[in-house]
């Protein structure tokens, strides 16, 4: 029994490992711009969908999901360009709307262009998968939890340490102030859905060989990613990363004990609860009242 | 606001009530079958129009509130052989009870973090239908009894009229409800709900009975759909259909009754309209693709006519 439930835990952690990767892009464009991108999880689509598509036709697994990323940051900042900067009068719900409808729009170009048959991408690397305490762990999902190592570090360093990340985080505090001292916030919007975009696009290209890649799957993704966003702290990337793991585990905790149908509920659940009880999330701060 | 249309909304919807009537003498089956969808969508969306567009708020769970129609509607009539009649009615109930309940979690929430309690809600609810055996689980009922009047038995043609009947109540009765007191305070609400407040406006109240109300209508709708369709499933209440209310409701107008007639109208036409289309020119193209022309519609309508849509510009547009 108590193996059983570890081998859960690691599935979690696998699970984990890509919601946290998705959660990140939310919390960059929600602390940026106070909006939630319904979108995130198609971004997440088209990095999987276009490196299976490249390795399919004979590219090199690396090469291919590098164009992928970059296709996704471009999709990123498209609809950026297309959507949310022509309506930046736009007002909250109106914005919610428009970001549904990008979701929308997104996974139906999905089907446009590569129909309704799942692709397979070849895992990064062959080899037996790993014992971790008498569990297992495939060698693809080591290489999902590089990749959350890499991108959180990469983000941490960015704000911490750099001239930039440091006016990002002065945007943040105070948007009208920042403004002031000649910060440009619509730039950074625009790079704030790039770089969501891009490292969805990435979350895609990594679990791809795990899950294969279909049209949907950014509805999935998306979904887990909001609930493990909301459960971190909207505003919180530190919150992403823990959200992204505590969901996924929980995931799949109720799914092996209770049913697998309550995989997906239990998180939701769950969202609504801390919707209600801690609206900031585990790790964020107040939440934005707008 | 200034301009409350004059004409009532009783007799022009009676008289779509008797175009239905005609049309679906004339149609072919498949076109009756359309237009009955066409009107179940209405119902739910002139609903969904009363919460969103009149009292500005969002809801991503519609569809749940439909599934729940539909599935007591159809338990009541599979399992306890009770006529569709009161199936409607108790689905109604159940819906509007569910949402009276789930009103103290979501309402408490606005904006962006409603739009996610709505959808996270509408979720749970759908996996409930997933999990309970009772209701069927995840293959849902099967031969759901068909409404009928004396001996007469419902056909499609009969369906979509009673589809637009109900439409016609509805917007008759939601015509009232926005002409009100009632609905004028919606507006002050969706206008500024601390400024609401301080004129003594019981937001919370008003919010709460607004979403109980847009539950029935999709109560109703739901339970026409299970009888007329005679199977449901879970699937057939996803947030995907959720998503396509939203499209119904901001492409037809949001502060507009009409607006959602036109809207489902729109989204069901145009879908079948790309579903032969598009394969002309793109061979490969299968499933819903329509889903990204709507979401591109969606968005242009929202950032051309940005104050058409959520502005407080009343019921000008109908």
């Amino acid at each position: 029994m108590i193996a059983q439930i570890w081998q859960y835990v690691l599935a979690g952690i696998a699970a984990g490992a890509i919601y946290a990767l998705i959660a990140a892009g939310f919390v960059l464009i929600y602390q940026v711009t106070g909006m939630i991108n319904f979108a995130q999880g198609e971004f997440a689509m088209i990095g999987a969908m276009t490196a299976s598509a490249l390795a399919t036709g004979g590219m090199p697994v690396f090469e291919a999901s590098a164009i992928a990323v970059v296709a996704a940051s471009a999709a990123g900042a498209l609809c950026y360009l297309l959507a949310i900067r022509p309506a930046r009068a736009a007002t909250g719900v109106t914005l919610i709307f428009i970001t549904l409808g990008l979701d929308v729009a997104l996974r139906g170009l999905g089907l446009l262009v590569w129909g309704t048959n799942p692709l397979s991408l070849p895992a990064f690397t062959g080899g037996a998968s790993v014992n971790v305490l008498g569990g297992v762990l495939s060698p693809q999902t080591l290489w999902v939890l590089l990749t959350d190592v890499l991108v959180f570090a990469a983000l941490y360093l960015f704000f911490r340490h750099t001239y930039a990340g440091t006016a990002v985080r002065a945007a943040v505090a105070n948007p009208p102030i920042a403004s002031t001292f000649g910060i440009p916030l619509r730039t950074f919007a625009f790079w704030s859905f790039v770089a969501a975009a891009a490292i969805g696009g990435l979350g895609g290209v990594v679990v791809a060989p795990i899950t294969s890649a279909t049209y949907d799957m950014g509805l999935t993704l998306g979904l887990a990613g909001f609930v493990a966003a909301v459960l971190g702290g909207l505003d919180s990337l530190p919150g992403a990363l823990v959200g992204g793991f505590v969901l996924g585990i929980i995931e799949k905790l109720a799914g092996g004990l209770i049913s697998t149908g309550w995989e997906q509920g239990v998180g939701f659940l769950i969202l609504v609860l801390v919707l209600v009880l801690r609206p900031q999330g585990l790790l964020g701060r107040a939440v934005r009242r707008a | 606001m200034s301009r409350v249309p004059q004409a009532g909304y009783g007799p022009i919807a009676l008289g779509l009530v008797l175009i239905v009537v005609l049309l679906v003498w004339v149609l072919p089956s498949y076109y009756t079958g359309l237009l009955t969808q066409i009107g179940l969508y209405a119902l739910v969306t002139i609903g969904l129009n009363l919460f969103m567009g009149y009292a500005g708020q969002v809801s991503l769970g519609q569809a749940a509130f439909v599934g729940i129609g539909a599935y007591t509607s159809a338990a009541l009539a599979v399992k306890g052989h009770v006529t569709p009649w009161l199936g409607m009615i108790a689905g109604a109930l159940v819906a509007a009870l569910v949402a009276y309940v789930l009103s103290f979690i979501a309402l408490r929430l606005r904006e962006n973090l409603l739009a996610l309690a709505t959808l996270a809600l509408g979720i749970v609810i759908n996996v409930v239908f997933n999990e309970w055996e009772f209701i069927g689980g995840s293959s849902g009922f099967k031969d759901i009894p068909g409404f009928a009047i004396g001996t007469f038995a419902f056909d499609q043609r009969a369906y979509a009229v009673l589809a637009w009947a109900l439409v016609a109540l509805g917007i008759w009765f939601a015509g009232n409800v926005v002409r009100s007191t009632f609905g004028r305070t919606l507006i002050a609400i969706s206008a500024g709900e601390l400024g609401a407040q301080a004129l003594a406006v019981d937001s919370d109240r008003l919010k709460r009975q607004t979403f109980v109300l847009s539950a029935v209508y999709a109560g109703v709708a739901g339970a026409v759909y299970a009888s007329s369709f005679s199977y449901i499933d879970p699937t057939s209440f996803s947030f995907l259909l959720s998503v396509n209310f939203v499209l119904m409701s901001v492409i037809g107008g949001i502060r507009s009754l009409w607006g959602a007639v036109i809207g489902a109208a729109v989204v069901v036409a145009l879908g079948q309209i790309l579903q032969n289309v598009v394969p002309i020119v793109l061979p490969s193209a299968r499933g819903d693709f329509q889903q990204f022309f709507l979401g591109v519609i969606l968005i242009a309508m929202l950032i051309l006519l940005p104050r058409g849509i959520t502005s407080r510009l009343g019921e000008a547009r109908t």
